[in-house]
């Protein structure tokens, strides 16, 4: 029930070493946040300073209306969900449940009247006499997000907290994690991961760090936006490298013509490429460049037409639903290409990659986008 | 569990448990002999370790009560050994009590919160403990008799005094008690922040409950260590009403006459509180002094 806004927001260990460098951001009321990025990154500092955990070099911290800098964790109505569930060990479900409405003084029919609800909604009755040490991965996280539910905070906060749980109960958890936001979802959420799977499919708003050197650069946020707007418009290298698996696919070049619709690039081979980008008026003929292309926009031509590279196959994995085909252009970085899974290609197979110019995306030399004209 | 064996590994089974029996035969010898010491008539160190005759008379005395002798005259007991346990029971919980609430208060201190110095604090803590108080006994015996001249009940011959010497050995219960706090995940203090309790609830609510089997370890250690003290005490303890058992138990052997008997009978006496004490904590115990080996 409260939005948070942080503005300028700087922290420093031992007032050198910077790990989070001016972020400014707005998560909007009821709006779902996932902070991701590298391990190193500073997501969970800066989850740790939203709760109160990590106090505020510099810059403003809002929670509501409120400025909170100042404010103890338990002032800020937030509740967390940690990585390793940090269950009280010494008590059982019910208690470590209702923990935080014992302390903040509710009488105990009010406090098993809460409890028992947030058991229904988890489904998590038959667990609540156990003890933690009792519950499987899958329970704890359970019960440690029963915790944070029960005591309605204005800002949920999640701390990697499916990490530490095996694939398919990840994938499980994760739905039921978007299921109960979208139920129960008054509050403003914000979530770390460095998965970004996790990031694209729970996010309203993803919010992408840089990692080293790249933060005293640029500063610690990469972009900002909609899952979608980060897969289809990134605004840097890092972006587009980080978000979508497999990567996007790199190719040098260097610029040589611009034209009205797109950009006309060369490889180092005297290969000749077109991506349907604005050239912006940053770029000029000769300027080394970046192209990027995402493995579902390349397809294996017949014959050497315009905008393919010839290359040779390298390696090939077939998952049953579609194949991965990796494969070496000329002494170039290697390309992953998705192909269906009737694709009867094989390794050492010599083939043609065309490249579709409207799905390209073209980087400069700091590794800046250039603004696609398709999308 | 059923690992496969090697041929010989009968026989070294066979070894082992000779080799503990004989180990185990050399530990309880002493005990048994002092137990047949106070069970037989007079008072003689040597004997078979099975008496001959059975009789109470050096029990009856440890306890307290009168009885009437072979010549029929009637022997009263010499020394208030009942008081004197009394004694150090209370001065050991004092200063058990004392250690505890100081050691886990401190231990936190250091474990948890950061200060200048804080390092050098607990080395230094560990490096006085080096000392054997022994090195210190005139300056504790001057301190006290000081003391006494302004505040009569902590003066010498006062137990509160003796307990506020013992509990002059917390660095150690500091240490233990810090090193399992630092094993205790800080997430879980933090998780209780966020839930909305202080940092003194938190440590209250959190922390002090998961460190109960080691809070007991301290106190029984420090209980133990008050019990079998004899060099303060022997400095601070004068009047026979006053004593510790451990100091009033060597009066049953002075030089003309060694009552070897009632001091056999006193010291397993004296040694029953103590069992129960680890009886009643035993739970605690062996989790808390394996604790930190195996995380849960």
């Amino acid at each position: 029930m409260a939005g948070v806004t942080l503005k300028n927001v700087f922290k420093s260990y031992d007032g050198t070493n910077l790990v989070i460098k001016d972020v400014s951001l707005e998560i909007a009321n009821g709006e779902f946040c996932v902070f991701v990025g590298p391990s190193g990154c500073g997501k969970s500092t800066l989850l740790r300073m939203v709760a109160g955990l990590e106090d505020i070099s510099s810059g403003d911290l809002f929670i509501g209306d409120k400025q909170v800098n100042k404010l103890a964790p338990s002032e800020r109505n937030v509740a967390m969900v940690f990585q390793n569930y940090a269950l009280y060990p010494h008590m059982d479900v019910t208690e470590n449940i209702g923990f935080g409405m014992r302390l903040a003084g509710y009488d105990k029919e009010t406090i098993k009247s809460r409890v028992d609800r947030i058991a229904d909604i988890l489904q998590i009755q038959p667990l609540m006499q156990r003890k933690p040490r009792a519950l499987s991965g899958g329970q704890r996280q359970r019960v440690a997000i029963g915790r944070a539910l029960v005591r309605d905070p204005g800002v949920f906060l999640f701390d990697e907290p499916l990490s530490n749980l095996d694939a398919s109960l990840r994938t499980q958890m994760r739905v039921e994690i978007a299921k109960l936001h979208r139920q129960y979802g008054k509050a403003s959420t914000i979530y770390v991961t460095h998965d970004q799977v996790e990031a694209m499919t729970l996010a309203d708003k993803i919010v992408l760090l840089h990692t080293g050197a790249d933060v005293l650069r640029y500063g610690s946020v990469a972009q900002v936006g909609s899952p979608l707007e980060l897969y289809a418009r990134p605004r840097n290298l890092f972006v587009a490298g980080f978000i979508g698996s497999p990567k996007m696919n790199f190719i040098k070049a260097s610029v040589l013509r611009i034209e009205n619709d797109g950009v006309v690039v060369e490889t180092p081979h005297k290969r000749v490429l077109k991506a349907a980008v604005s050239a912006d008026k940053r770029l000029k003929t000769g300027d080394e460049v970046t192209l990027g292309i995402r493995s579902e926009h390349l397809e294996l031509a017949d014959s050497a037409k315009e905008n393919t590279l010839p290359c040779r196959v390298q390696w090939v994995e077939r998952l049953g639903d579609m194949t991965y085909a990796y494969l070496q252009p000329e002494q170039e970085e290697q390309v992953i290409v998705r192909l269906s899974s009737k694709s009867t290609v094989s390794i050492e197979d010599n083939v043609s990659l065309y490249i579709q110019p409207q799905e390209c995306h073209l980087f400069d030399a700091e590794g800046m986008a250039l603004p696609r004209l398709t999308v | 569990m059923a690992i496969v064996l090697k041929q010989s590994h009968r026989w070294r089974v066979f070894a082992t448990h000779a080799a503990m029996l004989t180990f185990i035969l050399i530990t309880v010898m002493p005990f048994l002999m002092i137990l047949s010491i106070s069970l037989r008539p007079g008072n003689f160190a040597g004997g078979h370790l099975i008496p001959e005759h059975l009789s109470f008379e050096h029990w009856k005395l440890a306890l307290g009560i009168s009885y009437i002798d072979a010549d029929g005259s009637l022997v009263k007991p010499p020394f208030p050994v009942l008081l004197w346990i009394w004694n150090s029971l209370k001065v050991s919980f004092i200063s058990a009590f004392v250690s505890l609430v100081l050691s886990i208060t401190s231990a936190y201190a250091f474990a948890r919160m950061r200060f200048k110095g804080r390092d050098t604090l607990l080395n230094g803590l560990l490096l006085l403990q080096m000392f054997p108080s022994v090195l210190a006994l005139v300056a504790i015996y001057a301190l006290f008799d000081r003391i006494g001249d302004f505040i009569p009940w902590l003066g010498l011959n006062s137990h509160w005094s003796l307990a506020l010497a013992y509990t002059g050995g917390v660095a150690q219960h500091i240490w233990l008690i810090k090193g399992y706090y630092d094993s205790v995940p800080k997430e879980l203090e933090e998780a209780a922040a966020v839930d909305g309790a202080t940092p003194f609830q938190a440590f209250i609510h959190v922390l002090l409950p998961m460190a109960v089997p080691i809070l007991v370890v301290v106190f029984v250690l420090a209980f133990l260590g008050g019990m079998i003290e004899y060099p303060v005490a022997s400095v601070l303890m004068h009047d026979e009403q006053h004593l510790t058992l451990a100091i009033g138990s060597r009066l049953f052997l002075f030089n003309q006459r060694y009552l070897w008997g009632d001091f056999a009978a006193t010291a397993i006496l004296a040694g029953m509180p103590l069992t129960l004490l680890f009886l009643v904590t035993q739970r605690w115990l062996v989790s808390g002094l394996t604790s930190g080996a195996v995380k849960g």
